[in-house]
This record gives C-alpha cells, sequence and structure tokens, in this order.
C-alpha cells in the first residue's frame, strides 16, 4: 500500500447516500464538492484519498427560509448566491454572503463551481467564506449515521484547514440566523487580483447601534471583535486603536495570532487590520444610513 | 506619416496585417507541445531536490519502480555515465567567469532546492508523478546561503565547494574620471536599489517529446523552445549522438520571454529517457516546477553627481546580482547587460560600474525578456529623480537636460554601447503629452490638500537590441529560405522562431513586399531543423531584424529571376514585379507570376534560358553596428541596434494600506521602422504590464530553507485585468541606420521602463511622508514599511 | 477505471477514466479535443476553461468522474476557421492574442458573458475575464475585443 492507490469513488444521489457512503470513514475519505480546492490539491499529492465522495449528485443546493433563518444548501455555488441576492434588505445574511462572493478570486469559472459548504469545509484560512459565517453567526448542519449536530461557525473552525466535521459527517447545510443587522459592510483585502485575500472584515451595523465584526484571513481562524461604534468616525486614532486591541484580544482568546505568510507577514496584517476593519464598518454603516433615509 | 496600428492593409511592410495563424489559434486547432501524442507515448516526471545544499548519499527508487505504470527510475548516477554535462549557451569562460558542469541530474550534489535528482517514466502522467513522489533521497545537508550580499561575505556557505568564494564574476565597466567627476560636482546624491526576483511565467509551460528510433539510430525532440538549432548541438554534445541524426521540431509556443531558451537539464534528459524506454517519452513542465526560473535580482548601490542645473556629470555603481545556482542557459548571464547598459540614453561621460555576480542555493536565473538591461533603468531613472528632487527641478526638465541629443548618433557610452538612433525629447514630449502630465500635476496637488496620495513618474528607456555575443550562440545574424514553386506559392524557411509574438506575420509581409506577391500567397515555416536553413531562433528582439533582413535579400534574389524571365515574356528590356505580376514599368503589359514562374521551371531552354533555373535563394544577413574588436578601453559592441522608449505612469497610493493603483500610464516606443505596428504594439503593451507586475506584485519568495514559497499564481501575483489600465501607447518612427529596413528590435522594451517610472512615481506620491524608494516590487506590505521608515528618519 | 458519458460538442461519447483523471485530461486525452489548454492545475489560469451545461468551469478543477452525463462545449464547437463566431472575430481583429495559448479559455468566458448578459458593462467585461490570466497582451486588446464583440452582437441583433 503506498497511497497511491486508485480510490473508490461513489456519487450517491441524496443525502441519505452520502451519509451510508461515510460510514465508518476515515481522514482518507475526501468528499468532493465543486472540487475548486481539493481537485488541484489532489493533483499535486497534497491530499491522497483512499476513497471519494461526489456530492454533486446528492442534491444539497438551494436557499430556503426556516424559522427565522436563510437556510443554504452546502453545494450551493457562488453564482447562486449572487442571483439570490435579489430584493433583500441590507441586513440580510445573503447580502454579505452575495457580496463576498462577488469577490471571489479566480473568475465567473470558480464562482460557477465553488460553493459555500466546500469552502466552510476547506477551511482555508486566507477564503471568504470561514469569515463571513462567524459574522453572520452561522450554525453548519453536520449529517452522518449518528443523526445530525448543529456546529456554531465560531466552534466549526479551527485552524488552518481543520474543522469540527469528522470523517464519517458531511457538512449538509448552513443555517444563517435573521439577526439584528441593520446592514452589512464587507471589505476583502488583496494584494492584488490575483491574490489570496491577506485580511478581510465583515461589519454589521445592529439594530441597537451596537456593531457586530468578524475578522478573516487575518489569523488561522476566523475571529469575532467587540467594536464599539465610532463617535468620531472610523478615522479616529483613538476607535483605530480600541479596534486593533480589539483584535489582539479576539485572536489570543481563541488562541490564534496574525499569520506570517508568502503574501504578507503578520506585522503587517496587523497594520491594516483596523484599516480594512474600519473600511468595512464605513461601509455598513452608510448601508444602515441609506436604508434609514429610504425609510423616512 | 507612418502607418498606425488602427490601419488595415494588404500585408505589405508597414501594414497592421493580423496574424496569419490567428483563425488556427482562434479554433483550438494549433498544435502546441502537448498536443503531439503519438501512439505508445510514455510521460516522465522529475524527481527534484528537497534540500538547498546537499551531497548525496543515496537514491531509492525501489517504491517507485514497484508502482504499476512505472517502466523506468533514471538516478542521477547512472545518468552520469550516459550523458555528458551540457555545454553552455554562454561559456563562463569566453567571459571570464568561473564555471561547473552542468548535469541533466546531479549524481553527487544538490546545490538548490528543485534541482533535478532522478526521473521516472510511467505509462500515464499522473503515475509518472505519483512513482516520483515516492522516490526518497538521502542526503548529507549542509549550510546553505540565499542572500547573494551575504553569500559575498568571507564566512558564507560556499555553493559550489571548489570555489575560492560564490563569485560567478567580478568585472568593471565605464570610462573616465567618475571619482574626479563626483569631487567637482554641485551635488552628490546616493541611492540603493535592490529588484526583486521574479519570474517570466508563460502560460503554457515547458515541455518536451523525444523519440529516439533505434532502428534508424535518430531522434526526434518536439519542444515549445526558442532555439531548435542549439538545442540539436547541446544534444549533439550530451549524447554523443551525430547531429544530422537529430530533428528537433518547434512546436507552437504558447509563450516564452526567455525561459524557452535552450540549455535547461530537462532537455537532454528527456531524451535520454527515450532512448533508455525505447519509446517516446513526453515531459510537460508542472507550474510550481516553472516558478524556479528567477529572470532578475540585484542590489544596485549608486553616487550620482551633477550640476546645480541638473546636468549628470558621473555615475558610479556597485552591483550585486543574485545568479542563484549555474546554469548552462543563458540566465547567468544577464546582469552583464545590466551594467553595460548603463549610463542608458543620457550623457554621462563619466561611469564606473562595478558587476558581481554571484552564486546562491537559490535555483538558477533563467533567460528573461529585458536580459537584464531592464535592471540598468531602474537604476537609471532613480538616480535621475534624486537629482531632480534634490535640485528641485521637475524630473522631466531634468531628463530633458541630459538626454543625448538626436544630432548626436550614433553616440558611444562610456561602458561601450554605440547607440545607432533615437530622438529621446521628442519620445520625451509624447509621452507626456499623451498622459496630461501637467494636468496631472495639477490633480496631484488638489489631491494632497484632500490627504490624496497621487504620483507622476517617469522613465526612459534603453533597449540595446539583436545582440551578438562573440564565440557564443548569441548570434547577430541569421538565415532564410525563400523558395518559390511552380504554381507562384512561396515558402519561406527561416532560421528564426516565434514565441508567440508574430514574426512569422512580419516576416511574410517583408518577404510579400519584397517579392512583389500578395500576402495570401506566402507561408513561413519555423522551428525545424531538418527544413530551415541553420539558425539562431528567438531572444533579444532579432526576429525581424535578421529574420526580416535575410528573408528579403532571399526574396530579392527571386524576384530578379521573375523579372529577368518576365521581361523576356513582355518582349521589354526590363520588368518589376508588383501585386503577383510581372509587368513593364512603361504600362505595354504583364505577365502573372505564377505564369514566370512556371515558365523559369519549365522552359529553361527557351524563354529562361542561360538563366540559372531556380527560384530559391538561402541568404544570410548581418546588421551593421556591431564590432567585436576591443577599442582602446576593452570596450565590444554586440548590438546593432536601440529601440527607445518613454514612459510617464501616474499612480494613486493607499497610504493605509499601501496598495497602489496605477490610475494612467502612457508610454511612448521608438523601434525604427515598424514592418507591422499593431504586432509591435502588442509586444510593447505585454512588455509594459509584465513590468508592471514586476513593479507592483510579482516576487518569487523563498522559505529559510530554500524552497520557493510563491509557487502558484494565488502566491506569485502576475498581473491580472483588474490590475492594470489600458495604456496609451504613442510610436515615433527613428530609422535604424545599420538595418535593412529601418527597424530595430521590439518586444522587450517596456518590462525596465515600466517598474522604473512606477517606482519613480510611488516616490513622487509619497513625497509628503519623505519616503525614499530603494525596491521592488512595491507590494502593499513594502509600501507601508518605507513609509514607516521614513517616519521613523523624520522624528527620531 | 470508471465509465462515464460526456456528450461533447453535442456528440455523444464514453470513456473509461481513473476517478483521479481530470476533466482537462480527460477532454484533451480520451475524448482527443487539445484546444483545451492547461496551464497551471490549480484553477487560477483558465487555460482550461470549458463550458459544463453552459456554464463556463475550470476544467482542471473538476473531476472527470464528476461530470459524468454533462453536455460539455469546448473551443473546437465555437466557430470554424471559415465561419468564426463574433467573439473570436474580435479577437482576430484587435490582436487580443499573441501566442495564443490563453485564447480557447478567454473566448469561451467571454462567450459565457455575453449569452448571459448582452450588453455587459465595462466593470463586467474585465470582472469576467479576471479569472483568465494573459501574459503577451497585457489585457487592453482583450477589453477592446470585448468590446467590439459586443457591439458586433448589438448591431446583428438590431432588426
Amino acid at each position: 500500500m503506498t497511497g497511491e492507490d486508485t480510490p473508490r469513488y461513489t456519487a450517491p444521489a441524496d443525502l441519505d447516500g452520502v451519509v451510508a457512503a461515510l460510514e465508518g470513514a476515515d481522514e482518507g475519505t475526501v468528499l468532493v464538492g465543486g472540487g475548486t480546492m481539493v481537485v488541484p490539491a489532489m493533483t499535486h499529492g497534497h491530499v491522497v484519498p483512499s476513497a471519494l465522495v461526489d456530492l454533486g449528485r446528492a442534491g444539497l443546493t438551494g436557499i430556503r427560509e426556516e424559522d427565522g433563518a436563510t437556510v443554504v444548501g452546502a453545494m450551493t455555488d457562488y453564482a447562486s448566491l449572487l442571483a439570490a441576492d435579489t430584493d433583500r434588505g441590507p441586513g440580510h445574511p445573503l447580502r454579505l454572503l452575495a457580496r463576498a462572493a462577488a469577490g471571489i478570486t479566480g473568475g465567473p469559472q470558480i464562482r460557477n463551481r465553488g460553493t459555500l459548504g466546500g469552502s466552510a469545509s476547506y477551511a482555508n484560512p486566507a477564503s471568504d467564506v470561514p469569515g463571513c459565517l462567524v459574522a453572520l453567526g452561522a450554525r453548519l448542519r453536520l449529517a452522518s449515521a449518528r443523526g445530525v449536530r448543529e456546529v456554531p461557525a465560531q466552534e466549526f473552525f479551527l485552524g488552518a484547514f481543520r474543522t469540527a466535521r469528522r470523517p464519517d459527517e458531511v457538512l449538509a447545510e448552513l443555517v444563517l440566523p435573521h439577526g439584528d443587522a441593520l446592514a452589512w459592510g464587507y471589505v476583502k483585502f488583496k494584494l492584488a487580483e490575483s491574490s489570496w485575500p491577506v485580511v478581510t472584515s465583515a461589519a454589521a451595523v445592529l439594530a441597537g447601534g451596537g456593531l457586530r465584526v468578524a475578522l478573516g484571513a487575518a489569523a488561522d481562524r476566523p475571529v469575532a471583535l467587540d467594536v464599539p461604534a465610532p463617535h468620531r468616525g472610523t478615522a479616529d486614532p483613538a476607535w483605530r486603536a480600541l479596534v486593533a486591541d480589539g483584535a489582539a484580544r479576539a485572536l489570543a482568546d481563541r488562541g490564534a495570532a496574525f499569520v506570517d505568510d508568502v503574501l504578507a507577514d503578520a506585522h503587517y496584517r496587523a497594520a491594516v487590520t483596523p484599516v480594512i476593519v474600519a473600511r468595512a464598518v464605513e461601509g455598513a454603516l452608510r448601508g444602515a444610513d441609506r436604508q434609514e433615509r429610504g425609510r423616512a | 506619416m507612418s502607418a498606425t496600428a488602427t490601419d488595415r492593409g494588404t500585408g505589405r511592410i508597414g501594414q497592421a496585417a493580423r496574424k496569419r495563424d490567428g483563425a488556427l489559434l482562434l479554433t483550438g486547432g494549433a498544435r502546441y507541445i502537448d498536443d503531439v501524442r503519438p501512439p505508445g507515448t510514455l510521460y516522465a516526471a522529475v524527481v527534484r531536490s528537497t534540500v538547498a545544499n546537499a551531497r548525496i548519499r543515496r537514491v531509492h527508487a525501489g517504491e517507485a519502480e514497484a508502482l504499476p505504470g512505472t517502466v523506468l527510475v533514471l538516478t542521477g548516477e547512472r545518468a552520469r555515465d550516459l550523458a555528458a554535462p551540457t555545454p553552455y549557451f554562454i561559456d563562463p569562460l569566453v567571459r571570464g567567469a568561473r564555471r561547473v558542469d552542468i548535469r541533466c541530474l546531479e549524481p553527487d550534489r544538490v546545490v538548490f532546492v528543485g534541482q533535478p535528482v532522478a526521473a521516472v517514466v510511467a505509462d500515464t502522467r499522473e503515475g509518472a508523478q505519483r512513482a516520483a513522489r515516492l522516490v526518497r533521497v538521502d542526503y548529507d545537508v549542509l549550510p546553505h546561503v540565499l542572500d547573494a550580499e551575504r553569500a559575498l561575505e568571507p564566512d558564507a556557505p560556499r555553493v559550489y565547494a571548489e570555489w575560492p568564494d560564490n563569485v560567478v564574476l567580478s568585472k568593471s565597466y565605464g570610462t573616465g574620471d567618475p571619482d574626479g567627476a563626483l569631487e567637482s560636482a554641485d551635488v552628490v546624491v546616493e541611492g540603493t536599489f535592490r529588484s526583486g526576483r521574479t519570474t517570466t511565467a508563460p502560460i503554457e509551460p515547458r515541455g518536451f517529446l523525444a523519440h529516439w528510433d533505434e532502428h534508424a539510430q535518430t531522434l526526434t525532440m518536439h519542444g515549445s523552445c526558442q532555439n531548435p538549432h542549439q538545442l540539436r548541438w547541446m544534444l549533439s554534445a550530451t549524447l554523443g549522438i551525430p547531429e544530422n541524426r537529430i530533428r528537433v521540431v518547434t512546436e507552437k509556443v504558447g509563450g516564452s520571454f526567455g525561459l524557452k531558451m535552450q540549455g535547461q537539464p530537462e532537455e537532454t534528459l528527456v531524451a535520454l529517457l527515450s532512448m533508455l524506454a525505447g519509446a517516446p517519452v513526453k515531459w510537460i513542465e508542472d507550474r510550481r516546477e516553472s516558478f524556479l526560473a528567477g529572470s532578475r535580482q540585484q542590489v544596485h548601490r549608486f553616487t550620482v553627481g551633477a550640476r546645480s542645473d541638473g546636468r549628470i556629470v558621473a555615475l558610479v555603481d556597485r552591483i550585486v546580482a543574485d545568479a542563484g545556482a549555474m546554469t548552462a542557459q543563458a540566465g547567468w548571464a544577464m546582469p552583464n547587460m545590466s551594467a553595460t547598459t548603463l549610463p542608458s540614453g543620457y550623457r554621462v561621460p563619466d561611469c564606473r560600474i562595478d558587476l558581481s555576480i554571484v552564486a546562491t542555493n537559490k535555483p538558477p536565473l533563467s533567460a528573461a525578456r529585458g536580459f537584464g538591461k531592464d535592471s540598468a533603468h531602474l537604476v537609471m531613472e532613480r538616480a535621475v529623480d534624486l537629482v531632480a528632487r534634490r535640485l528641485g527641478l521637475d524630473p522631466a526638465v531634468v531628463r530633458e537636460r541630459n538626454f543625448i541629443r538626436s544630432d548626436e548618433f550614433p553616440y558611444r557610452t562610456s561602458t561601450g554601447l554605440n547607440i545607432d538612433s533615437g530622438d529621446f525629447h521628442g519620445l520625451l514630449d509624447k509621452a507626456t503629452t499623451s498622459l496630461g502630465y501637467r494636468r496631472w500635476r495639477e490633480r496631484q496637488r488638489e489631491a494632497r490638500a484632500s490627504g490624496e496620495h497621487i504620483g507622476l513618474g517617469l522613465a526612459l528607456e534603453l533597449t540595446p537590441e539583436s545582440s551578438d555575443s562573440p564565440g557564443s550562440f548569441v548570434s547577430g545574424f541569421d538565415t532564410t529560405t525563400v523558395r518559390m514553386s511552380v504554381t507562384g506559392s512561396v515558402t519561406v524557411l527561416t532560421g528564426v522562431t516565434s514565441p508567440g509574438g508574430g514574426n512569422d506575420t512580419g516576416i511574410a509581409q517583408i518577404v510579400a513586399t519584397e517579392l512583389g506577391v500578395p500576402l495570401e500567397w506566402v507561408r513561413v515555416v519555423q522551428g525545424d531543423t531538418d527544413r530551415c536553413p541553420n539558425g539562431f531562433g528567438n531572444f533579444s528582439g532579432r526576429s525581424m531584424v535578421v529574420g526580416g533582413g535575410s528573408a528579403a535579400l532571399a526574396a530579392r534574389d527571386v524576384r530578379r529571376t521573375l523579372a529577368l524571365v518576365g521581361a523576356r515574356m513582355l518582349g521589354v528590356p526590363d520588368a518589376e514585379v508588383r501585386d503577383g505580376a510581372v509587368v513593364d514599368p512603361a504600362g505595354a503589359g504583364a505577365v502573372p507570376v505564377p505564369e514566370v514562374a512556371l515558365a523559369v521551371l519549365t522552359r529553361s531552354f527557351d524563354v529562361a534560358s542561360g538563366v540559372e533555373p531556380i527560384l530559391e535563394s538561402t541568404r544570410a544577413y548581418k546588421p551593421g553596428n556591431i564590432d567585436h574588436r576591443p577599442d582602446a578601453h576593452g570596450r565590444i559592441q554586440p548590438y546593432p541596434t536601440y529601440s527607445s522608449c518613454v514612459h510617464a505612469a501616474a499612480v494613486r497610493v493607499d497610504a493605509e494600506t499601501g496598495r497602489v493603483e496605477i490610475a494612467d500610464y502612457a508610454m511612448a516606443h521608438d523601434c525604427g521602422t515598424m514592418i507591422n505596428p499593431a504586432l509591435v504594439e502588442g509586444q510593447a503593451w505585454g512588455a509594459v504590464v509584465m513590468g508592471l507586475g514586476a513593479a507592483l506584485s510579482e516576487q518569487l519568495v523563498f522559505g529559510e530553507d530554500g524552497a520557493t514559497l510563491s509557487d502558484r499564481f494565488k502566491s506569485y501575483l502576475m498581473p491580472r485585468a483588474a490590475d492594470v489600465p489600458e495604456i496609451r501607447m504613442e510610436h515615433q518612427v527613428t530609422p535604424s541606420p545599420y538595418t535593412m529596413h529601418g527597424n530595430k528590435g521590439a518586444g522587450e522594451a517596456g518590462v525596465g521602463g515600466a517598474q522604473a517610472a512606477i517606482a519613480n512615481a510611488v516616490e513622487d506620491a509619497l513625497s509628503p511622508f519623505g519616503v525614499v524608494v530603494d525596491r521592488v516590487p512595491l507590494t502593499p506590505p513594502a509600501v507601508l514599511e518605507l513609509i514607516r521608515r521614513a517616519a521613523q528618519e523624520v522624528a527620531p | 477505471m470508471n465509465r462515464i458519458r460526456l456528450n461533447v460538442n453535442g456528440e455523444d461519447r464514453e470513456v473509461e477514466v481513473d476517478p483521479r483523471r481530470l476533466l482537462v485530461h480527460a477532454v484533451r486525452e480520451e475524448v482527443g479535443l487539445t484546444g483545451t489548454h492547461v496551464g497551471c492545475l490549480t484553477g487560477d489560469c483558465g487555460a482550461c476553461t470549458v463550458l459544463v451545461d453552459d456554464r463556463s468551469v475550470k476544467s482542471c478543477s473538476v473531476l472527470a468522474v464528476s461530470a459524468d452525463g454533462a453536455r460539455l462545449r469546448t473551443i473546437e464547437d465555437l466557430g470554424t476557421e471559415d465561419d468564426l463566431d463574433p467573439v473570436q472575430r474580435a479577437f482576430l481583429e484587435e490582436f487580443a492574442f499573441q501566442c495564443g495559448y490563453c485564447l480557447p479559455g478567454m473566448l469561451l468566458t467571454v462567450r459565457e458573458l455575453l449569452d448571459r448578459d448582452p450588453d455587459p458593462g465595462e466593470e463586467d467585461i474585465v470582472q469576467a475575464v479576471s479569472g483568465n490570466l494573459c501574459r503577451c497582451t497585457g489585457y487592453g486588446p482583450i477589453l477592446r475585443a470585448v468590446r467590439s464583440a459586443v457591439r458586433a452582437t448589438r448591431e446583428a441583433d438590431r432588426p
């Protein structure tokens, strides 16, 4: 056994089939969603599957409403998220996901193929979805022969390419609660059009006037931040310092740190984090303001 | 008035004929190397070193050999017995440099991460790659050095243990008394500049398909390569096969930019694997392998002296160029041209350029568009801007005061280049007008008031082209056959090759024009050593100068025969060939060229009697201005033509993140006569954007262990459509007196000038912070670091 | 090995592939259509773009088995040398390619854009081609060509 033997391939026709295919699965069992991340990883030998379970025929797509939440099938692709973002308020969870989907690196081909569940399950720190899910307070619905469990996004992402999903589980749906967000702002900062994101920030203005902010790509897992309202504007150095402290604390609480990688070092990420958060907050404030004026 | 890119013509010289292979490329019908798949083709994969400096203890091939589908595993030890070292494209000994033997697989030691140490042949490409992953190598790891300046220190680890130090070549260039001139200068400015390590990254990686025919004892090598004849010579030298039993065929090349010049280890390797496997063997480079090839990386410490009116009087530059490991390809020699291209198109008689090319434990340099000339402009253009800033003069004014004037050509520079012609003042005027330089200056002032950072940058780029390097296969001439058949159809067989830019179209235009026939009659064949005359392929912007020149000479020979026999058929003393007919200039009649061709080849004993019955000619063309006899200062002159351009850039810098946006960009370009203006423009546009990538985002990044970390397009950041502006392109035509059609090399100009213009523009934008730009790429982290450092210097 | 069915450019094909076989390699080697190119195998460069059930995808990031039963359109179906698609014609007229290696992927991406939206805005055009790398042209001529194809389509649609 070299680890290079031909893997067993199944493409179950529904979720029950996927669950059955995963029964007793180990780390060598690889789930294939849109394939945009895992297939290149297989090509280059980073992922060597003993079994392949293809989710492409199992349904798992679609967007529906359920008890004050929007539920998105894990195999829903970015293009569908974009298409679904019509006639929704600026505080709707799909608005944030559509903003993120619009900026996915790699062009329409990746938006046609990459999926929300795939990106969550792959848990690449340098990607949009994990940070957005944390910002949304999303719950990830994992199915296995043992039943279905829901994991909050904060607990789902354990580190770079590591999640709470067990080898015999499949991420079936993502539950996006309709919270108290009035408007979302989202900023993805990349070094150039080609690059992985260096820092992303999703920000919501909440009904009570507070802010909810999440930070992605800055560390090996996304974090939520406590950010006070910028009474003197988002350029206020004192407010920015509070954001920087909040980010440092949030990372420390999760046992994470700004990452050094091929694109940028930790100092740079720390330095631009308050800037990117400020811009996301500005976007959210503008959205809330527009909505306010629209109502008036 | 010269033709412009928007003119549409029938395909004579100067017209924008569309690419002749266009329809084939558009419909997916073109054949690239990976499309060649004869029956029984096997696939190769290369096992590469995972350590930066080590002795190879043992190669374990057993697991790979046991994998079903594996045909063979070749180790360096066995390859040493079967193949000789690769001869250098530019021999270091001829240049006074150090050399080492370069083998297709290293048997004893490795000196960079990624060096080939073994190879696998299997029945599928995936199978070969899987088997390659199973080959394990035991190393005795040695200390390594990745930084060229560190490598110069006496206690630095040695890349090649048998060398006394890590210096490949140490040499000084320049004439005059720069130290004296600096003494007497009104201002003296010092600067440092570092260029990042970039790579050419054509979208098609390298690839070869070798087929050794045991029965016929012949080797056929299909490749994505620029230099088929040199490759044939090299394979003959490494494998001991007579050259006339080797055929090299260049398929359609999916971009190259220097990467596919001959001299890489995989060339011999793939041929050897085919001989061992007894079957066709194909190797297609993986993108991660392609990212090993470095294009440039230099540190310049320079001093420039000027008078108070901005006239530059002296330049001293100390260059440390990081060659990485040695290569048999031309790449190692590029930094020479960085030194000799200084001081560019400026009148600076007193110069001293000290060059050290240094080996490190990084992957080698591979020839790259710009070929070192690009880096000269970074330094020179920074020096001009620093002088302007010190004197409080506009950078445009300082350039005007220092450009070589158009009445001074030919002009011999301090480093020895004999610039044929140009009008740099004209280019500056065109570029600044096109950009709206003055309007942008106003916008810059307004923006500053509102806390926005706009900057303007200028750069002259002088591009020596079509080089000839004595005693090497960097040849300043080439050879073409023009052959007309009995039906009048024309086949052109030329020694130059096309990596995609379209010189085949340009050469067809020259032949059609010189021969007096429609473009549609002409077919150009390139890149086949069994069909084309001996030649040197594609590099140094040479293809239209020497391919075009030799094609014109050969076409004229054929035309003379057509005119002679045609005149007899018309019964007139003299005739001309025009639009596919031999015509009486007095208007008394015309006879179609095919009829004349038929007469030459079938009636050679009546109407064509006394005429050698051949409608074919093979001619070589040597342009003027090249002189390899050293002058009193020991300088040689390797280039016939010098293209030139001026870049003008406007940038916006986000001082909070360091991100630079190119707001506007203009380039005024002069490559003399343009055979096909649209193709020239395409080349220039592509070169500028390659330069913009090097200026802002492209950078090979290495881990401390020497591994290339930027190993895909999400970490090696090549420009995408959203990153770059549409370039305002202006043309100026200053014909070269030394080439047949007055054309100069095109294709390289852009890479260096764009980097320089952006560096200058970013510094200009950030002048309120007191930033001095000392590097490219100016990635957002780099820019933020420059701002932070400037702030520290202002407030210590 | 897995046996899969593909409808490629209107023709039904059955091929046998290892489950790890990439769609791009199946198209190029099992189906034998080599106009689809391989540039990076990481889903970054876009040279391998094909249309799967009318949507552009990077075929290096799709397993061939995943495409079982799908309808594929490759560059070989876009137009012929004598009868170019308006997008191909615009690329030829505007000198929007040099070496041609990225070209099939670029053309199919633009074709999908125009099929979805015959009158895209400037930002849509730039975004649409942002998944395709070109090292030769510097993109300007490509954007010019897309605009020209949009104009040509508009004029052709005019009654």
